[in-house]
């Protein structure tokens, strides 16, 4: 085919955009390290003996409330996750397999949270968390974020189970197994896949959000990494090197689960959004 | 309508070379079929001809001019694809006028070769509908349509029977016969069906492993098969082989007997393997003399006159001989299967065919 | 399977995650809109408003000028990623797309990193970045000659909502990139090649066949913009606060909508007020996403596959 775009402009196109994209993230991790004339003075030199200053990091872990506001994270996010799947899966699994009277209407009405927006329920959620007596809680976070989540994870756990051959759950039945014991033991590995995929989907938004930490559980000790991030940056607002270290802190191992799931993490995006 | 020349043609896949040394000449007006087995390299040398692939050494030509270096649209030629890869998005008549269209034939031109087409493929019905609104068949012939509108020099044919069920496969085969009568057109056709090969060709070129094995008219192919692999592509059921050597009181095959047969060129004590086709063995009575082989019967196939029957062999070789009528022979019954001599084919030790 | 069993497996399936849904998003939901008929009096009840907060908000001056510059910044907002973001990730999944492309996941790996990052971060990033004070911008610009240009724009009224808007762009381009980039990936190769014997060559091929063909991902990723976009509250929060300045020039529905129900410096809290913004929100995000279902959604029907 004559190409009217040799294969050096494409690379030439795509190589500017990465660099774009990675830039500003290069450009934080590097000057983290390194003492503050270095960085005002020679902000894109990379980290040298000559200029080396771990100083930011030692404020950042000196504040050792942030290690907390990791583990915070860690919890809402592993709860989360842990919810969405079970009960996703065992909402899609319902849906999927037995045929009541208001199926088709159940799943539109779970399907209506995959387009609107739940914040815009914040006044009243705030109020419900505060009549359970859940406020500055990690419970109220999970509880929400589930919330959240659960409409896209079954849309996606549907169609999976979706494509488990009916063979397979008729002849287990035939063995005698009981309903639950069939999605336990026999449906929930096979769609471990999908679950893998919903995981990282969900992960990621849910690490990152800002909106409901901030609402929901500002104080007390329960703040999320990103919200303790973000009152911490308010805080040393001066402080460049701490600053600079704290965002690493915060990007770092982000990035490396990133690297790590990026297959997963785009394969669910793809399937999610393909309705 | 043009001859296609193809001289030392090499294509590598980096380090794998998937085309070596191709030698191949098309006639004007021929109709030529590339066969093989899959993975042989016929897709990749069409793909060769059509320009989409590039290649590494060798030349081609298409009447008279050399094209190596031509973008697939300049080269004049036109492909009909195994998917017929259609463009979803156009109508019928679009889809045929599309590549028209892109190479700046006024429109008054292009609807009257699109109309031509559809009389010719009696696609005019369907003009104003969408692909996927036809059926295998009629996607078939727009893909074909499509390719007369260009009134290329050559027409290239990727496996465009495999994706048809099998009555529609013989009817098809039918049509584009008769297309190629009615428009005189140099074909350059692949299929890995060896029926389709022997039925539509001129000239078939078997290939294998990037080579060609052997081409020829296909009642040559047939009856003086090269080598051992041409042998048993070409034919359903394939040709039998057994392994013997040579002596003096005709070909030993060990276990299966002696066969007194005239002695080719080989030296004495050479290993040969002897070819015969179903088709040429019967199941012998009392009658006559010529090479005979003891076997059992292993499985009886009627297919309504003529039949098929497996017969094993004392080495433990199964072969295949063709029968016609109710024989009368059942599972276990030993039998003496009577070779014509005629059509008793010999190959060395490296394959190839010895007088 | 008798029926007191059919129920209470039922139950037991879908029990969990109803409850959890209903509880906490489509109650707050419904409770949110039904919020906004009430206002707030000042002994801390409620008084039935009818439509009368949303008049207020609409055509009050000292609620509606901020309504509308929210409104009218949200669609700027809106724009500057329909026409600076999906072009790009069209062009990006576009070249990614090519056949025979090498380092193809090397790419698509990295430029959709900025995705993954926290808000707050590159919130910040850019901060530092675009601040006078660090110089790192307009020694950039120095490079190209062009160090005249730099102002800081974070600052100045005119151009804050641009320039978050393209940080914005530059956080999510991976996600319609990845999107159209799937759906070209769909498109068989026997398609192009049959472009090619027609006579395209590659720009031509994807205009006239790769482009229809993924007319209904674009379609999907328009209307996700649009709903992300007028849900957008986390970057400008994080970049200019809950004040959204310079002088609200990147105030947006979100910011308007928390600033009011929560109050800040300048003014109370406002539930019932903060409710009939967060109820707009909802129609107009509703409103959008009808408009697409029936004018957009038809005509694409044309095109599938």
């Amino acid at each position: 085919m004559r190409k009217p775009l040799s294969a050096f402009m494409v690379h030439a196109i795509l190589g500017l955009y990465t660099l774009l994209a990675l830039f500003p993230i290069v450009l934080v991790v590097m000057n983290s390290f390194k003492a503050k004339r270095a960085i005002f003075n020679t902000p894109l030199r990379p980290p040298l003996p000559s200029n080396f200053d771990p100083i930011g990091y030692a404020r950042v872990f000196d504040d050792s409330s942030l290690a907390f506001y990791y583990l915070n994270s860690i919890t809402v996010t592993v709860g989360t996750i842990f919810f969405t799947l079970l009960f996703g899966a065992m909402a899609a699994w319902a849906l999927t397999e037995y045929k009541f009277r208001w199926n088709t209407l159940l799943a539109l009405f779970l399907s209506i949270g995959i387009m609107v927006p739940i914040r815009l329920g914040s006044v009243a959620i705030i109020q419900l968390v505060a009549e359970l007596n859940l406020i500055n809680t990690l419970t109220a976070l999970i509880l929400v974020y589930t919330a959240q989540n659960l409409p896209l994870a079954i849309f996606i756990l549907s169609e999976f189970i979706a494509q488990i051959p009916k063979d397979l759950r008729e002849a287990a039945r035939c063995d005698g197994l009981s309903e639950y014991n069939i999605f336990f033991h026999i449906i929930l590995p096979l769609i471990r896949p999908a679950m893998a995929t919903v995981a990282v989907f969900t992960m990621i938004p849910v690490w990152n959000d800002l909106w409901f930490p901030l609402l929901l559980a500002p104080a007390g000790g329960k703040q999320t990494i990103t919200l303790g991030v973000q009152q911490f940056l308010g805080q040393y607002i001066t402080d460049w090197n701490a600053v600079l270290a704290a965002l690493s802190t915060a990007i770092v191992p982000v990035l490396l689960l990133y690297v790590i799931f990026s297959r997963q993490l785009i394969r669910g995006l793809t399937s999610g959004a393909v309705k | 309508m043009a001859e296609v020349r193809i001289e030392n043609l090499k294509k590598s896949f980096g380090a794998v070379e998937v085309l070596k040394d191709i030698d191949l000449h098309v006639e004007d007006g021929s109709f030529v079929v590339l066969v093989g087995p899959s993975g042989c390299g016929k897709s990749t040398l069409l793909r060769s001809i059509a320009g989409l692939e590039p290649v590494t050494d060798g030349t081609i030509t298409i009447g008279g001019r050399k094209v190596n270096d031509l973008a697939p649209a300049q080269r004049e030629i036109a492909m009909v694809f195994q998917s017929y890869a259609l463009y979803p998005h156009m109508d019928v008549a679009a889809n045929m006028g599309f590549g028209l269209k892109f190479a700046g034939t006024p429109k008054a031109e292009i609807e009257a070769r699109v109309g031509e087409a559809a009389r010719i493929l009696q696609l005019e019905p369907l003009l104003k509908r969408r692909p996927r609104e036809l059926s295998g068949g009629q996607r078939q012939r727009v893909a074909i349509g499509r390719a007369i509108v260009r009134k290329p020099q050559v027409f290239l044919f990727d496996e465009p029977l495999s994706n048809l069920d099998a009555a529609l496969r013989i009817n098809t085969r039918v049509e584009i016969a008769k297309l190629h009568k009615l428009l005189a057109a140099t074909i350059v056709y692949v299929t890995h069906d060896q029926v389709e090969a022997m039925t539509l060709a001129d000239k078939i070129v078997v290939m294998n492993h990037g080579r060609i094995e052997q081409q020829g008219k296909p009642l040559e192919l047939y009856y003086k098969p090269a080598n051992l692999f041409v042998a048993g592509f070409i034919g359903s059921p394939a040709m039998n082989f057994f392994p013997g050597t040579v002596t003096p009181d005709g070909i030993d095959l060990g276990a299966d007997g002696m066969l007194a047969v005239p002695l080719p060129a080989a030296g004495l004590g050479c290993k040969v393997t002897l070819g015969i086709r179903p088709e040429h063995m019967r199941i012998a009575g009392d009658e006559g003399g010529g090479p005979r082989l003891a076997a059992v019967v292993e499985l009886v196939e009627r297919l309504g006159e003529t039949g098929y029957v497996h017969l094993r062999l004392p080495s433990g070789t199964v072969a295949i001989a063709e029968i016609r009528g109710d024989t009368g022979l059942r599972t276990g019954d030993h039998a003496a299967v009577a070779l014509d001599p005629a059509h008793l084919h010999l190959f060395g030790p490296d394959g190839r065919r010895i007088s | 399977m008798a029926q007191g069993t059919y129920l209470r497996l039922l139950v037991f399936f879908l029990g969990p995650a109803v409850l959890i849904y209903s509880l906490f998003s489509i109650y707050p939901l419904l409770d949110t809109i039904f919020n906004a008929f009430y206002s707030r009096q000042s002994d801390g009840s409620y008084l039935w408003n009818g439509l009368g907060n949303f008049q207020t908000l609409l055509f009050d001056p000292t609620w509606s000028g901020p309504f509308w510059n929210a409104l009218k910044n949200n669609f700027i907002f809106f724009l500057i990623h329909m026409c600076v973001q999906n072009p790009i990730g069209l062009l990006l999944a576009a070249l990614l797309s090519l056949p025979r492309l090498r380092f193809r996941a090397t790419y698509r790996t990295l430029i959709f990193m900025p995705t993954m990052l926290s808000v707050v971060v590159i919130g910040f990033a850019w901060q530092l970045i675009l601040s006078p004070l660090w110089g790192v911008a307009k020694m950039f610009l120095g490079f190209f000659g062009l160090g005249f240009l730099f102002a800081p724009w974070l600052g100045v009224e005119s151009s804050a909502l641009i320039t978050v808007s393209l940080i914005s762009v530059w956080q999510f381009v991976g996600i319609p990139m990845i999107l159209i980039y799937t759906a070209l990936l769909a498109i068989p190769d026997e398609l192009i090649d049959a472009a090619t014997v027609d006579g395209l060559n590659q720009v031509q091929a994807f205009i006239w066949v790769k482009l229809p063909l993924i007319w209904p991902t674009i379609g999907l990723v328009s209307i996700l913009t649009f709903v992300n976009n007028f849900n957008a509250f986390d970057l400008i929060y994080a970049m200019k606060g809950a004040l959204a300045g310079p002088n609200f020039a990147t105030d947006i529905m979100g910011t308007l909508f928390y600033r009011t129900f929560f109050g800040n410096q300048l003014q109370l809290g406002d539930p019932s007020m903060g409710s009939a913004i967060a109820t707009m929100m909802l129609l107009i995000i509703l409103i959008g996403v009808m408009a697409y279902l029936f004018l957009v959604q038809r005509r694409i029907q044309r095109y599938s596959f």
